[in-house]
Protein backbone atom coordinates (compact mmCIF):
# COMPACT_ATOMS: atom_id res chain seq x y z
CA UNK A 1 0.00 0.00 0.00
CA UNK A 2 2.80 2.49 0.98
CA UNK A 3 4.84 1.53 -2.22
CA UNK A 4 1.49 2.25 -4.66
CA UNK A 5 0.61 5.93 -2.98
CA UNK A 6 4.51 6.64 -3.17
CA UNK A 7 4.19 5.51 -6.80
CA UNK A 8 1.31 8.23 -6.95
CA UNK A 9 3.33 11.79 -5.60
CA UNK A 10 5.06 12.29 -8.89
CA UNK A 11 2.25 11.26 -11.62
CA UNK A 12 -0.10 13.79 -8.88
CA UNK A 13 2.90 16.76 -9.32
CA UNK A 14 2.73 16.20 -12.84
CA UNK A 15 -1.38 16.97 -13.23
CA UNK A 16 -0.60 19.91 -10.80
CA UNK A 17 2.04 21.63 -12.65
CA UNK A 18 -0.13 20.48 -15.67
CA UNK A 19 -3.53 22.16 -14.59
CA UNK A 20 -1.61 25.11 -13.02
CA UNK A 21 0.34 26.11 -16.64
CA UNK A 22 -3.45 25.48 -18.87
CA UNK A 23 -5.41 27.74 -16.31
CA UNK A 24 -2.39 30.35 -17.09
CA UNK A 25 -1.98 29.71 -20.60
CA UNK A 26 -5.95 30.09 -21.07
CA UNK A 27 -5.78 27.93 -24.67
CA UNK A 28 -7.43 25.01 -25.10
CA UNK A 29 -5.95 24.36 -28.41
CA UNK A 30 -2.31 24.86 -26.55
CA UNK A 31 -2.75 22.75 -23.40
CA UNK A 32 -6.45 22.13 -22.45
CA UNK A 33 -7.56 21.80 -18.36
CA UNK A 34 -6.52 18.17 -17.22
CA UNK A 35 -10.85 17.78 -16.62
CA UNK A 36 -11.09 17.91 -20.07
CA UNK A 37 -8.85 15.50 -21.04
CA UNK A 38 -9.80 13.00 -18.10
CA UNK A 39 -13.67 14.13 -19.83
CA UNK A 40 -12.41 12.63 -23.21
CA UNK A 41 -11.10 8.90 -21.90
CA UNK A 42 -14.23 8.90 -19.83
CA UNK A 43 -15.89 8.67 -22.74
CA UNK A 44 -13.97 5.88 -24.85
CA UNK A 45 -16.94 5.00 -27.26
CA UNK A 46 -18.01 8.35 -28.46
CA UNK A 47 -17.00 9.04 -32.13
CA UNK A 48 -14.21 11.53 -32.75
CA UNK A 49 -13.32 14.08 -35.04
CA UNK A 50 -15.81 11.80 -37.63
CA UNK A 51 -13.09 8.76 -37.35
CA UNK A 52 -14.09 6.59 -34.73
CA UNK A 53 -13.67 6.39 -31.15
CA UNK A 54 -10.89 5.59 -28.72
CA UNK A 55 -11.41 1.57 -28.56
CA UNK A 56 -11.73 1.50 -32.28
CA UNK A 57 -8.52 2.92 -32.32
CA UNK A 58 -6.80 0.98 -29.45
CA UNK A 59 -7.97 -2.41 -31.53
CA UNK A 60 -6.81 -1.29 -34.84
CA UNK A 61 -3.44 -0.25 -33.33
CA UNK A 62 -3.66 -3.59 -31.42
CA UNK A 63 -4.51 -5.57 -33.80
CA UNK A 64 -1.40 -4.57 -36.05
CA UNK A 65 0.33 -4.93 -33.46
CA UNK A 66 -0.54 -8.49 -32.67
CA UNK A 67 -0.27 -9.56 -36.11
CA UNK A 68 2.88 -8.39 -36.23
CA UNK A 69 4.42 -9.41 -33.49
CA UNK A 70 2.95 -13.22 -33.93
CA UNK A 71 5.11 -12.94 -36.60
CA UNK A 72 8.34 -12.34 -34.82
CA UNK A 73 7.30 -14.74 -32.45
CA UNK A 74 7.05 -17.19 -34.82
CA UNK A 75 10.42 -16.47 -36.72
CA UNK A 76 12.13 -15.28 -34.39
CA UNK A 77 12.05 -17.68 -31.84
CA UNK A 78 12.75 -20.77 -34.30
CA UNK A 79 15.67 -19.41 -35.41
CA UNK A 80 16.85 -17.91 -32.39
CA UNK A 81 17.17 -22.00 -31.12
CA UNK A 82 18.31 -23.06 -34.49
CA UNK A 83 21.33 -19.81 -34.25
CA UNK A 84 21.64 -20.33 -30.55
CA UNK A 85 22.30 -24.50 -30.97
CA UNK A 86 23.91 -24.99 -34.11
CA UNK A 87 27.30 -23.31 -35.13
CA UNK A 88 26.42 -23.32 -38.78
CA UNK A 89 22.91 -20.98 -38.61
CA UNK A 90 24.93 -19.02 -36.27
CA UNK A 91 27.75 -18.23 -38.89
CA UNK A 92 25.33 -18.06 -41.30
CA UNK A 93 23.35 -15.56 -39.73
CA UNK A 94 25.42 -13.34 -37.29
CA UNK A 95 26.82 -11.27 -39.89
CA UNK A 96 23.48 -10.13 -41.43
CA UNK A 97 21.76 -9.83 -37.96
CA UNK A 98 24.41 -7.57 -36.74
CA UNK A 99 24.54 -5.19 -39.98
CA UNK A 100 20.49 -4.70 -39.48
CA UNK A 101 20.34 -4.70 -35.82
CA UNK A 102 21.31 -1.18 -35.50
CA UNK A 103 18.82 -0.14 -38.30
CA UNK A 104 16.02 1.36 -36.45
CA UNK A 105 12.81 0.01 -37.21
CA UNK A 106 11.64 3.31 -37.75
CA UNK A 107 14.02 4.10 -40.60
CA UNK A 108 12.11 1.39 -41.98
CA UNK A 109 8.78 2.49 -42.77
CA UNK A 110 9.08 4.93 -45.82
CA UNK A 111 10.86 1.97 -47.38
CA UNK A 112 7.95 -0.30 -46.01
CA UNK A 113 5.27 2.05 -47.55
CA UNK A 114 6.94 2.76 -50.69
CA UNK A 115 6.85 -1.20 -51.55
CA UNK A 116 3.75 -2.29 -49.91
CA UNK A 117 1.80 1.03 -51.11
CA UNK A 118 -1.20 0.81 -49.17
CA UNK A 119 -1.93 -2.78 -49.74
CA UNK A 120 -3.59 -4.49 -46.57
CA UNK A 121 -4.44 -8.11 -45.15
CA UNK A 122 -7.98 -7.88 -46.89
CA UNK A 123 -6.24 -7.64 -50.28
CA UNK A 124 -4.40 -10.12 -50.20
CA UNK A 125 -7.24 -13.09 -48.80
CA UNK A 126 -9.76 -10.89 -51.06
CA UNK A 127 -12.04 -10.27 -48.25
CA UNK A 128 -12.75 -6.52 -50.31
CA UNK A 129 -16.10 -7.31 -49.95
CA UNK A 130 -16.78 -6.84 -46.20
CA UNK A 131 -15.58 -4.31 -44.25
CA UNK A 132 -13.81 -5.42 -41.27
CA UNK A 133 -10.69 -4.89 -39.19
CA UNK A 134 -8.48 -6.80 -41.81
CA UNK A 135 -8.96 -3.68 -44.70
CA UNK A 136 -6.74 -1.88 -41.62
CA UNK A 137 -4.05 -3.69 -41.61
CA UNK A 138 -1.53 -2.26 -43.75
CA UNK A 139 1.43 -5.16 -45.07
CA UNK A 140 3.96 -2.14 -44.27
CA UNK A 141 2.86 -1.49 -40.97
CA UNK A 142 3.24 -5.15 -40.02
CA UNK A 143 6.38 -5.64 -41.44
CA UNK A 144 7.75 -2.79 -39.42
CA UNK A 145 6.02 -4.32 -36.49
CA UNK A 146 7.65 -7.42 -37.37
CA UNK A 147 11.16 -5.88 -37.85
CA UNK A 148 11.30 -3.98 -34.48
CA UNK A 149 9.84 -7.12 -32.53
CA UNK A 150 12.20 -9.68 -34.24
CA UNK A 151 15.22 -8.23 -32.47
CA UNK A 152 14.60 -8.46 -29.34
CA UNK A 153 13.14 -11.69 -29.22
CA UNK A 154 15.61 -13.49 -31.79
CA UNK A 155 18.73 -12.36 -29.28
CA UNK A 156 17.02 -13.09 -25.92
CA UNK A 157 16.29 -16.87 -27.31
CA UNK A 158 20.04 -17.12 -28.67
CA UNK A 159 21.26 -15.61 -25.34
CA UNK A 160 19.10 -17.82 -23.17
CA UNK A 161 19.94 -21.14 -25.45
CA UNK A 162 23.76 -20.29 -25.57
CA UNK A 163 23.54 -19.86 -21.43
CA UNK A 164 21.84 -23.32 -21.17
CA UNK A 165 24.83 -24.99 -18.62
CA UNK A 166 26.71 -27.69 -20.09
CA UNK A 167 25.95 -29.45 -16.62
CA UNK A 168 22.82 -29.64 -17.04
CA UNK A 169 22.89 -31.24 -21.02
CA UNK A 170 25.62 -33.78 -19.15
CA UNK A 171 23.70 -34.41 -16.65
CA UNK A 172 20.71 -35.52 -19.06
CA UNK A 173 22.69 -37.19 -21.16
CA UNK A 174 24.07 -39.36 -18.39
CA UNK A 175 20.79 -40.13 -17.57
CA UNK A 176 19.65 -41.63 -21.11
CA UNK A 177 18.35 -38.35 -22.36
CA UNK A 178 18.30 -38.26 -26.59
CA UNK A 179 19.50 -35.40 -28.40
CA UNK A 180 15.42 -34.54 -28.99
CA UNK A 181 15.13 -34.92 -25.49
CA UNK A 182 17.92 -32.44 -24.60
CA UNK A 183 16.20 -29.80 -26.93
CA UNK A 184 12.76 -30.45 -25.61
CA UNK A 185 13.64 -31.14 -21.65
CA UNK A 186 17.09 -29.04 -21.31
CA UNK A 187 17.46 -26.45 -23.77
CA UNK A 188 13.73 -25.09 -24.11
CA UNK A 189 13.52 -25.09 -20.63
CA UNK A 190 16.49 -23.57 -19.31
CA UNK A 191 16.27 -20.44 -21.75
CA UNK A 192 12.34 -20.09 -21.72
CA UNK A 193 13.18 -16.98 -19.09
CA UNK A 194 15.13 -15.70 -21.59
CA UNK A 195 12.79 -15.75 -24.09
CA UNK A 196 10.27 -14.66 -22.57
CA UNK A 197 12.10 -11.37 -21.83
CA UNK A 198 12.47 -11.07 -25.50
CA UNK A 199 9.08 -11.24 -25.71
CA UNK A 200 8.38 -8.61 -23.61
CA UNK A 201 10.69 -6.24 -24.47
CA UNK A 202 9.86 -7.15 -27.96
CA UNK A 203 6.32 -6.32 -27.63
CA UNK A 204 6.77 -3.12 -25.96
CA UNK A 205 9.57 -1.62 -28.96
CA UNK A 206 6.53 -3.43 -31.47
CA UNK A 207 3.84 -0.96 -29.99
CA UNK A 208 6.37 1.77 -30.21
CA UNK A 209 7.08 1.02 -33.77
CA UNK A 210 3.00 1.05 -34.59
CA UNK A 211 2.28 4.27 -33.49
CA UNK A 212 5.31 6.05 -35.50
CA UNK A 213 4.17 4.01 -38.52
CA UNK A 214 0.84 5.17 -38.21
CA UNK A 215 1.35 8.77 -37.70
CA UNK A 216 2.61 8.69 -41.65
CA UNK A 217 0.52 9.57 -44.49
CA UNK A 218 -1.28 6.43 -45.59
CA UNK A 219 -3.54 5.46 -42.47
CA UNK A 220 -6.53 6.28 -41.42
CA UNK A 221 -6.90 5.14 -38.56
CA UNK A 222 -5.20 3.85 -35.56
CA UNK A 223 -4.36 5.14 -31.92
CA UNK A 224 -1.03 6.76 -33.94
CA UNK A 225 -3.14 8.49 -36.45
CA UNK A 226 -5.57 9.80 -34.31
CA UNK A 227 -2.75 11.63 -32.51
CA UNK A 228 -1.79 13.02 -35.82
CA UNK A 229 -5.11 13.80 -36.93
CA UNK A 230 -6.06 15.63 -33.97
CA UNK A 231 -2.80 17.89 -33.80
CA UNK A 232 -3.82 18.85 -37.35
CA UNK A 233 -7.24 20.14 -36.30
CA UNK A 234 -5.23 21.49 -32.46
CA UNK A 235 -7.84 19.33 -30.52
CA UNK A 236 -5.28 19.52 -28.13
CA UNK A 237 -7.71 17.63 -25.84
CA UNK A 238 -7.74 14.10 -27.70
CA UNK A 239 -4.09 14.19 -28.62
CA UNK A 240 -3.25 14.18 -24.87
CA UNK A 241 -5.96 11.47 -24.09
CA UNK A 242 -4.49 9.37 -26.96
CA UNK A 243 -0.89 9.70 -25.64
CA UNK A 244 -2.36 8.40 -21.93
CA UNK A 245 -4.14 5.30 -23.37
CA UNK A 246 -0.81 3.99 -25.14
CA UNK A 247 1.22 4.96 -22.45
CA UNK A 248 -1.79 2.54 -20.71
CA UNK A 249 -1.72 0.29 -23.22
CA UNK A 250 1.73 -0.52 -23.42
CA UNK A 251 1.89 -1.10 -19.80
CA UNK A 252 -1.02 -3.67 -20.06
CA UNK A 253 0.92 -5.26 -22.77
CA UNK A 254 4.32 -5.25 -20.89
CA UNK A 255 2.23 -6.23 -17.14
CA UNK A 256 1.09 -9.45 -19.36
CA UNK A 257 3.72 -11.03 -20.63
CA UNK A 258 5.89 -10.25 -17.72
CA UNK A 259 2.91 -12.62 -15.13
CA UNK A 260 3.74 -15.05 -18.01
CA UNK A 261 7.26 -14.79 -17.74
CA UNK A 262 7.14 -14.13 -13.24
CA UNK A 263 5.42 -18.00 -13.43
CA UNK A 264 7.51 -19.47 -16.29
CA UNK A 265 11.03 -17.80 -14.63
CA UNK A 266 9.94 -19.01 -11.08
CA UNK A 267 13.09 -20.93 -10.83
CA UNK A 268 15.75 -18.80 -12.13
CA UNK A 269 14.77 -15.44 -9.97
CA UNK A 270 15.76 -17.39 -6.92
CA UNK A 271 18.68 -19.45 -8.38
CA UNK A 272 22.03 -18.61 -7.53
CA UNK B 1 39.40 -59.32 -15.63
CA UNK B 2 37.08 -56.68 -13.03
CA UNK B 3 34.39 -55.37 -13.85
CA UNK B 4 35.15 -51.92 -14.99
CA UNK B 5 38.63 -51.54 -16.62
CA UNK B 6 40.97 -49.12 -17.15
CA UNK B 7 43.99 -49.85 -19.74
CA UNK B 8 46.84 -47.69 -20.31
CA UNK B 9 44.75 -45.01 -20.68
CA UNK B 10 46.47 -41.57 -21.90
CA UNK B 11 44.49 -38.08 -21.67
CA UNK B 12 46.09 -34.81 -23.30
CA UNK B 13 43.95 -31.88 -23.47
CA UNK B 14 44.75 -29.08 -26.01
CA UNK B 15 45.23 -25.61 -24.95
CA UNK B 16 45.76 -22.82 -26.93
CA UNK B 17 49.70 -23.05 -26.50
CA UNK B 18 50.55 -25.57 -24.56
CA UNK B 19 48.91 -29.51 -24.62
CA UNK B 20 48.80 -30.81 -21.24
CA UNK B 21 49.01 -34.40 -20.51
CA UNK B 22 46.24 -34.90 -17.60
CA UNK B 23 46.25 -38.67 -17.39
CA UNK B 24 49.48 -40.78 -18.40
CA UNK B 25 49.53 -44.95 -18.84
CA UNK B 26 46.63 -45.16 -16.31
CA UNK B 27 45.67 -48.42 -15.49
CA UNK B 28 42.16 -49.22 -13.08
CA UNK B 29 40.32 -52.53 -12.27
CA UNK B 30 37.25 -52.02 -10.47
CA UNK B 31 35.45 -55.47 -9.52
CA UNK B 32 31.80 -55.82 -9.63
CA UNK B 33 30.28 -54.50 -6.52
CA UNK B 34 33.31 -52.60 -5.28
CA UNK B 35 33.35 -49.66 -3.45
CA UNK B 36 36.13 -47.68 -4.62
CA UNK B 37 37.53 -44.23 -3.51
CA UNK B 38 40.25 -42.32 -5.28
CA UNK B 39 42.12 -39.62 -3.96
CA UNK B 40 44.95 -37.60 -4.89
CA UNK B 41 46.09 -33.88 -4.68
CA UNK B 42 44.23 -31.26 -6.36
CA UNK B 43 44.82 -31.11 -10.24
CA UNK B 44 45.53 -34.90 -10.47
CA UNK B 45 42.94 -35.59 -12.99
CA UNK B 46 40.80 -37.53 -11.07
CA UNK B 47 37.47 -35.63 -12.52
CA UNK B 48 39.34 -36.34 -16.10
CA UNK B 49 39.42 -39.54 -15.17
CA UNK B 50 35.65 -40.41 -14.40
CA UNK B 51 34.25 -38.52 -17.07
CA UNK B 52 36.43 -40.89 -19.54
CA UNK B 53 34.83 -43.75 -17.55
CA UNK B 54 31.34 -41.87 -17.79
CA UNK B 55 32.30 -42.00 -21.28
CA UNK B 56 31.46 -37.98 -21.75
CA UNK B 57 35.55 -37.71 -22.87
CA UNK B 58 37.42 -39.98 -25.45
CA UNK B 59 41.36 -41.13 -23.99
CA UNK B 60 43.82 -40.30 -26.37
CA UNK B 61 45.02 -43.49 -26.06
CA UNK B 62 44.59 -46.80 -24.12
CA UNK B 63 40.94 -48.33 -23.57
CA UNK B 64 38.08 -48.49 -20.77
CA UNK B 65 36.39 -51.84 -20.69
CA UNK B 66 32.98 -51.97 -18.61
CA UNK B 67 31.48 -55.23 -18.08
CA UNK B 68 33.65 -56.63 -20.93
CA UNK B 69 32.22 -53.84 -23.75
CA UNK B 70 34.46 -51.35 -24.93
CA UNK B 71 33.17 -47.76 -23.80
CA UNK B 72 32.80 -45.38 -26.78
CA UNK B 73 30.61 -42.51 -25.15
CA UNK B 74 28.01 -42.71 -22.95
CA UNK B 75 26.13 -45.39 -22.27
CA UNK B 76 23.37 -47.01 -20.23
CA UNK B 77 25.64 -48.96 -18.20
CA UNK B 78 27.23 -45.89 -16.11
CA UNK B 79 26.01 -42.38 -14.44
CA UNK B 80 27.76 -39.59 -12.83
CA UNK B 81 27.07 -37.63 -10.08
CA UNK B 82 28.91 -33.97 -10.40
CA UNK B 83 30.67 -32.29 -7.78
CA UNK B 84 28.76 -29.00 -8.70
CA UNK B 85 24.50 -28.80 -7.65
CA UNK B 86 23.17 -30.17 -11.30
CA UNK B 87 19.75 -30.72 -10.50
CA UNK B 88 17.51 -29.06 -13.28
CA UNK B 89 16.16 -25.84 -11.72
CA UNK B 90 13.22 -25.85 -13.45
CA UNK B 91 11.83 -29.35 -12.26
CA UNK B 92 10.74 -30.12 -8.86
CA UNK B 93 12.30 -32.81 -7.01
CA UNK B 94 10.14 -35.78 -8.01
CA UNK B 95 10.24 -34.77 -11.78
CA UNK B 96 14.49 -34.09 -11.27
CA UNK B 97 14.48 -37.89 -9.90
CA UNK B 98 12.06 -39.33 -12.46
CA UNK B 99 13.79 -37.79 -15.27
CA UNK B 100 16.26 -40.71 -16.38
CA UNK B 101 12.91 -42.92 -16.24
CA UNK B 102 11.15 -40.56 -18.59
CA UNK B 103 14.13 -40.63 -20.70
CA UNK B 104 13.34 -44.92 -20.29
CA UNK B 105 10.03 -44.14 -21.51
CA UNK B 106 8.21 -45.17 -18.50
CA UNK B 107 4.45 -44.11 -17.23
CA UNK B 108 4.18 -41.01 -15.30
CA UNK B 109 2.33 -43.00 -12.88
CA UNK B 110 4.99 -45.89 -12.37
CA UNK B 111 7.78 -43.81 -12.69
CA UNK B 112 6.50 -41.50 -9.67
CA UNK B 113 5.72 -44.33 -7.56
CA UNK B 114 9.54 -45.27 -8.33
CA UNK B 115 11.12 -41.46 -7.59
CA UNK B 116 8.76 -41.64 -4.70
CA UNK B 117 10.33 -45.09 -3.04
CA UNK B 118 14.08 -43.10 -3.62
CA UNK B 119 13.02 -39.78 -2.32
CA UNK B 120 11.94 -41.74 1.02
CA UNK B 121 15.06 -43.64 0.93
CA UNK B 122 16.89 -39.77 1.37
CA UNK B 123 14.75 -39.32 3.68
CA UNK B 124 13.02 -36.47 1.80
CA UNK B 125 9.90 -37.29 2.11
CA UNK B 126 7.66 -34.37 1.58
CA UNK B 127 9.96 -32.45 -0.73
CA UNK B 128 8.62 -33.89 -3.61
CA UNK B 129 7.22 -30.66 -5.18
CA UNK B 130 9.72 -28.68 -3.85
CA UNK B 131 12.04 -26.68 -6.58
CA UNK B 132 15.77 -27.21 -5.97
CA UNK B 133 16.70 -23.66 -5.43
CA UNK B 134 14.21 -24.54 -1.75
CA UNK B 135 16.92 -27.01 -1.05
CA UNK B 136 19.95 -26.72 1.09
CA UNK B 137 23.32 -28.22 -0.63
CA UNK B 138 23.09 -31.29 1.50
CA UNK B 139 19.37 -32.07 0.26
CA UNK B 140 20.69 -31.03 -3.40
CA UNK B 141 22.96 -33.62 -3.41
CA UNK B 142 21.14 -36.59 -1.61
CA UNK B 143 18.28 -35.78 -4.48
CA UNK B 144 20.90 -35.57 -7.49
CA UNK B 145 22.35 -39.20 -5.81
CA UNK B 146 18.72 -40.85 -6.01
CA UNK B 147 17.96 -39.37 -9.31
CA UNK B 148 20.76 -41.53 -10.75
CA UNK B 149 20.11 -44.31 -8.48
CA UNK B 150 16.57 -44.21 -10.49
CA UNK B 151 18.37 -44.62 -13.22
CA UNK B 152 19.58 -47.72 -11.93
CA UNK B 153 23.48 -48.24 -13.73
CA UNK B 154 25.62 -51.22 -13.62
CA UNK B 155 28.04 -48.24 -12.22
CA UNK B 156 27.86 -45.52 -10.24
CA UNK B 157 30.55 -42.81 -10.39
CA UNK B 158 30.55 -39.81 -7.86
CA UNK B 159 32.80 -36.67 -8.19
CA UNK B 160 33.32 -35.42 -4.82
CA UNK B 161 29.54 -34.81 -4.43
CA UNK B 162 29.56 -34.26 -0.40
CA UNK B 163 33.09 -31.57 -0.87
CA UNK B 164 30.39 -28.77 -0.33
CA UNK B 165 28.98 -29.66 2.80
CA UNK B 166 29.70 -29.55 6.32
CA UNK B 167 31.19 -32.08 8.34
CA UNK B 168 28.18 -33.66 10.19
CA UNK B 169 25.56 -33.36 7.01
CA UNK B 170 28.69 -35.12 5.17
CA UNK B 171 28.95 -37.53 7.90
CA UNK B 172 25.47 -38.38 7.44
CA UNK B 173 25.48 -38.25 3.84
CA UNK B 174 28.27 -40.94 3.61
CA UNK B 175 26.17 -43.32 6.11
CA UNK B 176 23.61 -43.46 3.83
CA UNK B 177 25.61 -43.80 1.02
CA UNK B 178 26.55 -47.13 2.56
CA UNK B 179 23.23 -48.51 3.51
CA UNK B 180 22.37 -48.20 -0.58
CA UNK B 181 25.56 -49.43 -1.62
CA UNK B 182 24.63 -52.97 0.64
CA UNK B 183 21.41 -52.56 -0.74
CA UNK B 184 21.38 -52.07 -4.52
CA UNK B 185 25.14 -54.37 -4.53
CA UNK B 186 25.86 -51.23 -6.92
CA UNK B 187 30.06 -50.69 -8.58
CA UNK B 188 31.12 -47.05 -6.75
CA UNK B 189 33.68 -44.85 -7.98
CA UNK B 190 33.98 -42.15 -5.45
CA UNK B 191 36.58 -39.78 -6.02
CA UNK B 192 37.49 -37.27 -3.07
CA UNK B 193 40.11 -35.55 -1.62
CA UNK B 194 39.13 -36.07 2.17
CA UNK B 195 41.27 -39.31 3.55
CA UNK B 196 39.10 -39.52 6.32
CA UNK B 197 35.85 -40.02 3.76
CA UNK B 198 37.38 -42.47 1.70
CA UNK B 199 38.53 -44.68 4.15
CA UNK B 200 34.95 -44.55 6.16
CA UNK B 201 33.45 -45.44 2.45
CA UNK B 202 35.26 -47.71 0.61
CA UNK B 203 36.41 -51.43 0.29
CA UNK B 204 39.72 -50.51 -1.28
CA UNK B 205 41.61 -46.88 -1.25
CA UNK B 206 43.52 -45.52 -4.36
CA UNK B 207 46.34 -42.76 -4.50
CA UNK B 208 46.44 -40.85 -7.26
CA UNK B 209 49.66 -38.69 -8.32
CA UNK B 210 49.91 -35.68 -10.51
CA UNK B 211 51.66 -34.58 -13.60
CA UNK B 212 50.76 -36.63 -15.11
CA UNK B 213 47.83 -38.03 -13.54
CA UNK B 214 47.94 -42.16 -12.68
CA UNK B 215 47.86 -44.71 -9.55
CA UNK B 216 50.52 -44.64 -7.38
CA UNK B 217 49.25 -46.72 -4.41
CA UNK B 218 46.84 -48.94 -3.28
CA UNK B 219 45.43 -49.02 -0.04
CA UNK B 220 42.95 -52.07 1.35
CA UNK B 221 40.63 -51.33 4.00
CA UNK B 222 39.64 -53.91 6.01
CA UNK B 223 37.83 -52.45 8.48
CA UNK B 224 34.56 -53.81 9.97
CA UNK B 225 31.38 -51.61 9.37
CA UNK B 226 30.22 -49.53 11.22
CA UNK B 227 33.41 -47.84 11.00
CA UNK B 228 34.98 -45.77 14.08
CA UNK B 229 36.58 -42.61 12.93
CA UNK B 230 38.20 -42.70 16.19
CA UNK B 231 39.89 -46.10 15.75
CA UNK B 232 43.33 -46.84 15.97
CA UNK B 233 43.35 -49.15 12.98
CA UNK B 234 41.16 -45.85 11.18
CA UNK B 235 43.90 -43.56 11.89
CA UNK B 236 46.55 -45.89 11.17
CA UNK B 237 45.25 -45.91 7.62
CA UNK B 238 44.65 -42.05 8.03
CA UNK B 239 48.27 -41.64 8.82
CA UNK B 240 49.69 -44.15 6.29
CA UNK B 241 47.42 -42.27 3.08
CA UNK B 242 48.43 -38.67 4.25
CA UNK B 243 52.03 -40.00 4.44
CA UNK B 244 51.69 -40.81 0.76
CA UNK B 245 49.92 -38.46 -0.58
CA UNK B 246 52.60 -35.96 1.43
CA UNK B 247 55.39 -37.80 -0.61
CA UNK B 248 53.12 -36.88 -3.91
CA UNK B 249 53.43 -33.43 -3.02
CA UNK B 250 56.91 -33.25 -1.91
CA UNK B 251 58.05 -34.82 -6.05
CA UNK B 252 55.59 -33.06 -7.91
CA UNK B 253 56.72 -29.52 -5.68
CA UNK B 254 52.69 -28.61 -5.53
CA UNK B 255 51.59 -27.33 -1.91
CA UNK B 256 48.30 -28.60 -1.83
CA UNK B 257 45.67 -31.62 -1.07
Amino acid sequence: MKTVLLGLIIPILILIVWEYFAVKVDNTSLLPRVEAVFDRLAHPFTNLLDTGSFVHHILVSATRVLLGFLLAVIIGVPLGLLVGRILLFHRLFSPIIEILRPLCPIAWIPFAMAIFKTYTIADIFGLHYTTNIFGQIQLGMLFVIFYGGFFPIFLNTVHGVKSVKSLYIESALLLGANQRDIFKKIILPSSAPAILTGLRVGLGISWMVIIAAEMLPGSDAGIGYLIMFSYELAEMDILIASMILIGAVGAVLSYGVKVIADRTGRWQARER
Amino acid sequence: MGFVEVEAVKKIFYGEKKEVVALDNLYLTVNEGEFLCIVGPTGCGKTSLLRLIAGLEKPSAGKILIADKMVDGISRDVTLVFQQYSLFPWRNVLNNVAFGLEMKGMQKSERYDYARGLIELMGLTGFENAYPYELSGGMQQRIAIARALAYNSKVLLLDEPFGALDERTRHRLQEQLLEIWEREKKTIIFVTHNIDEAIFLATRVLIMRDRPGRIEKEVKVNLKKPRDRRSREFLQLHIKIREILETILTESGGNNV
